[in-house]
């Protein structure tokens, strides 16, 4: 918790000193620097840096224009998320049926959006322009060099040379995931879903109703509250079982193959890496037929008896043994499938560590008399649990994530009884994200969809949160350089 | 106590070949079916009865509007060359910049790049496919390979753990003698960071081949000889095709796993050095 808090002092500190040196700049400028002030190219032009004073002038031009121009028309709405519905109007000059002028809500939503970026963006640009034409005026006041264009172009690719390298990648990710990720936090806080589809329809601001739904709240829709509780159950448990499961089978795996009685350990890893190896969509699919209620399995269930002694002992009512199709069997399936799909991975993992405990630890735990048991549970799990412990973590929180699993193996093959379950389009063997994908595929419940999202992440975030402190040790990376 | 040791090992091997058995099991059934003269599933031996090649055959020389195997495996082949350039290009300029360079801003972006992790990846999606749609770019391989890399940036942090681990005494040297920070990423750092950068490749490469559900979202919609090899195969087993198409998704299975497992066993040896080399040296 402490390098939160200090992260986020350190992060306070930065804004204030961000608008610290504006101030100064602000005060102690001369009239060019003030002058950036409506101006942005100004402190440039008297400075003779005329290529970068056209640059910034344009790009001032350009954000005003965007704005003014274009923004302005959607931004003003963003507060109804517009008031217009669509209707046909039968236009007399051209005698045919045209649409009236309506408002596309989600369009309102999402430029809105951008432009608020823009805006923020802009604002920051605008403070640094002026600072950094005030440390000109100091720089000409000292009598030092000031850059050329050239040089500063050269700077690019020097000391400013992260500016180029991250670039691209930062815009990719603002506007591929956190405009995208910001829409459907807002979608949350919306009715946006069957009912209201744009263009046809509006959609606008319902505060935290979804959330208050979800949670079980709110009459009518009580069966999301209903379903929720469940989802979020299994999908814990699963989580827990799966990460669990496989950590511990890879760790097993992984000294079993390394061991010095294992002939051809080379052969036997590659064996399993062949498993992980072909596409998920292939492998589990294929499993998926495997245990198909009419499939091979149950097939050879029958022929040795087992389907029929199951039935006797009373754990199956049907003809054939319901591996993927009933909620107990297929829980206890999905997370045996899983141990399969994701024990080599660990092993992989695991095999890495193993191969890097430190050599005479063991040799001198050996001559004390130490048993094989004893040096396993007292100096390798330690070790590897030092060295796994945070990607533990991380692979609970992927676990909760785990989409493909869940969905290639019971979509179409798991249809839930239970009525309540179905009314919010859930079902048993659901995630919280298969869940929310079945809703905004399927249903487009974008509300619902969304506040799951947050949720989703909010759980993730909690559990992130207790292995933050081990995840980022910012100093330990110089410590090897 | 020569036998006892015999006998311990050859338990030991036994075991190792048991669960390699079960761990095949799958495996050896989507080899064997693929071979299979029945075109459904089949359902009661594990081998087929007849054996025949038809099912490569039609895969492969024969497509008909369901099954369009070889556009598919073009259409993934190009989508994942272009992804993988662009991403891995994208990974090893974030790794080389919040690992061998200090900027007042690194540490925020590091902080906001592990909160953006949390986020389930296609929460996004959904307003991303939207955002697409308004420019036309659904149902369309351009999306898709915007959607693949546009945000690879977010998974630098393996190749980071790795360039953490050269020397910067290199690096200081190479700026003593007045190369550029350019001229070391390109010509210090990089070419020292082979093993990383044959993992960021492949790892980036094989991203378009794995995935299922985001091409499943941005090319759902459209014609059946745009999709990539995931929607096609997931296709072939809707309800209504699975008897006439399952040895043949199981013989496109087994045409795109081959490849697959080349570049995956190539890649695990780094794999393995990439994720825990970082931890373990400190």
């Amino acid at each position: 918790m402490e390098k939160i808090k200090a992260g986020l002092n350190s992060f306070g500190k930065a804004i204030a000193g961000f608008f610290k040196e504006f101030g100064e700049a602000v005060v102690k400028g001369d009239i060019f620097v003030k002058l950036s002030l409506l101006w942005m190219g100004a402190g440039y032009v008297r400075r003779k840096q005329y290529i970068k004073a056209i640059l910034i002038t344009i790009f001032q031009i350009a954000v005003l224009a965007f704005t003014f121009g274009f923004a302005m028309e959607y931004v003003s709405k963003f507060g109804t998320l517009g008031t217009v519905r669509q209707e046909s109007v039968f236009n007399i000059q051209t005698m045919k049926n045209e649409f009236n002028d309506y408002d596309h809500s989600f369009l309102i939503l999402l430029i809105s959006l951008i432009t608020f970026v823009i805006w923020i963006v802009a604002i920051v640009a605008y403070f640094g322009n002026v600072i950094s034409v005030y440390h000109l005026q100091k720089r000409a006041q000292q009598g030092l060099h000031i850059n050329t264009f050239r040089e500063d172009v050269h700077e690019l690719i020097n000391k400013k040379f992260h500016v180029t390298l991250l670039f691209l990648p930062v815009m990719g990710i603002v506007i591929f995931t956190i405009i995208p990720l910001l829409v459907m936090i807002l979608v949350a806080f919306t009715n946006y879903d069957q009912h209201h589809m744009p263009p046809s329809e509006l959609f606008t601001w319902t505060g935290i109703t979804n959330f208050i739904n979800l949670f079980g709240g709110g009459g009518m829709t009580i069966t999301f509250g209903y379903a929720f509780v469940r989802v979020l159950a299994w999908t814990l448990v699963w989580a827990f079982f799966s990460t669990l499961t496989t950590y511990i089978g890879g760790i097993l795996l992984s000294m079993l193959i390394n061991n010095k009685k294992t002939k051809l350990p080379k052969m036997w890893r590659t064996l399993f890496i062949v498993t992980i190896a072909v596409p998920q969509f292939v492998s589990l699919l294929l499993v998926r037929n495997f245990f198909a209620d009419g499939g091979i399995m149950n097939t050879i269930c029958a022929n040795i008896g087992l389907t029929g002694w199951l039935r006797d002992i009373g754990l199956i009512s049907t003809s054939y043994i319901p591996f993927l199709s009933a909620p107990i069997w297929a829980h206890v399936m999905i997370i045996l499938i899983n141990i399969w799909i994701g024990v080599p991975y660990q092993m992989l993992i695991a095999t890495g560590v193993l191969m890097n405990i430190p050599g005479e630890q063991l040799e001198s735990a050996r001559i004390d008399g130490a048993t094989p048991r004893q040096i396993f549970w007292n100096i390798t799990m330690p070790y590897m649990l030092f060295v796994t412990g945070p990607s533990l973590v991380t692979d609970f929180v992927k676990n909760i994530n785990n989409f493909n699993v869940i969905y290639l193996l019971t979509t179409g093959v798991f249809v839930t009884t239970n009525q309540a379950m179905a009314n919010s389009q859930a079902k048993e063997t659901d995630l919280l994200v298969t869940w929310l994908f079945t809703l905004t595929q399927d249903y487009y419940n974008y509300k619902m969809a969304s506040t799951i999202g947050i949720v989703v992440f909010v759980i993730c975030a909690a559990f992130t949160l207790l292995a933050f402190n081990r995840m980022i040790k910012g100093d330990r990376e110089e410590a090897f350089q | 106590m020569k036998t006892k040791k015999l006998v311990n090992i050859t338990l030991h091997n036994l075991l190792l070949a048991f669960l390699a058995f079960i761990w095949l099991i799958p495996i050896v059934w989507l080899l064997v079916t693929s071979f299979s003269a029945y075109t459904g599933m089949n359902t009661s031996t594990f081998f087929p009865k007849e054996w025949s090649l038809n099912n490569y055959k039609n895969l492969l020389f024969s497509a008909d509007s369901v099954a369009q195997f070889p556009n598919w495996f073009k259409n993934t082949f190009i989508i994942a060359c272009c992804s993988c350039l662009i991403s891995s290009s994208f990974v090893l300029m974030v790794a080389y910049a919040t690992s061998c360079m200090r900027f007042k801003m690194r540490k925020p972006l590091m902080n906001m790049a592990v909160i953006l992790n949390l986020f389930p990846g296609f929460l996004s999606m959904i307003a991303v496919y939207f955002i697409l749609k308004t420019l036309n770019l659904t149902n369309n391989h351009l999306g898709l390979i915007l959607v693949y890399s546009a945000s690879s940036g977010l998974g630098y942090l393996i190749a980071k753990g790795f360039l953490d681990t050269v020397p910067a005494s290199l690096r200081e040297a190479a700026y003593l003698d007045g190369a550029s920070e350019a001229v070391i990423f390109l010509k210090v750092v990089m070419p020292m960071s082979k093993p990383i950068i044959v993992y960021t490749v492949i790892s980036s490469f094989l991203a378009p081949w794995m995935d299922f559900v985001f091409a499943k979202i941005i090319l759902n919609a459209g014609i059946s000889s745009q999709w990539t090899v995931a929607i096609g195969l997931y296709n072939m087993l809707e309800r209504s095709l699975i008897n006439t198409y399952f040895t043949q998704f199981c013989a496109g299975g087994v045409l795109v796993s081959i490849p697959i497992s080349v570049l995956f066993v190539i890649m695990q040896k780094f794999y393995v050095e990439g994720i825990t080399g970082g931890s373990v040296k400190g």
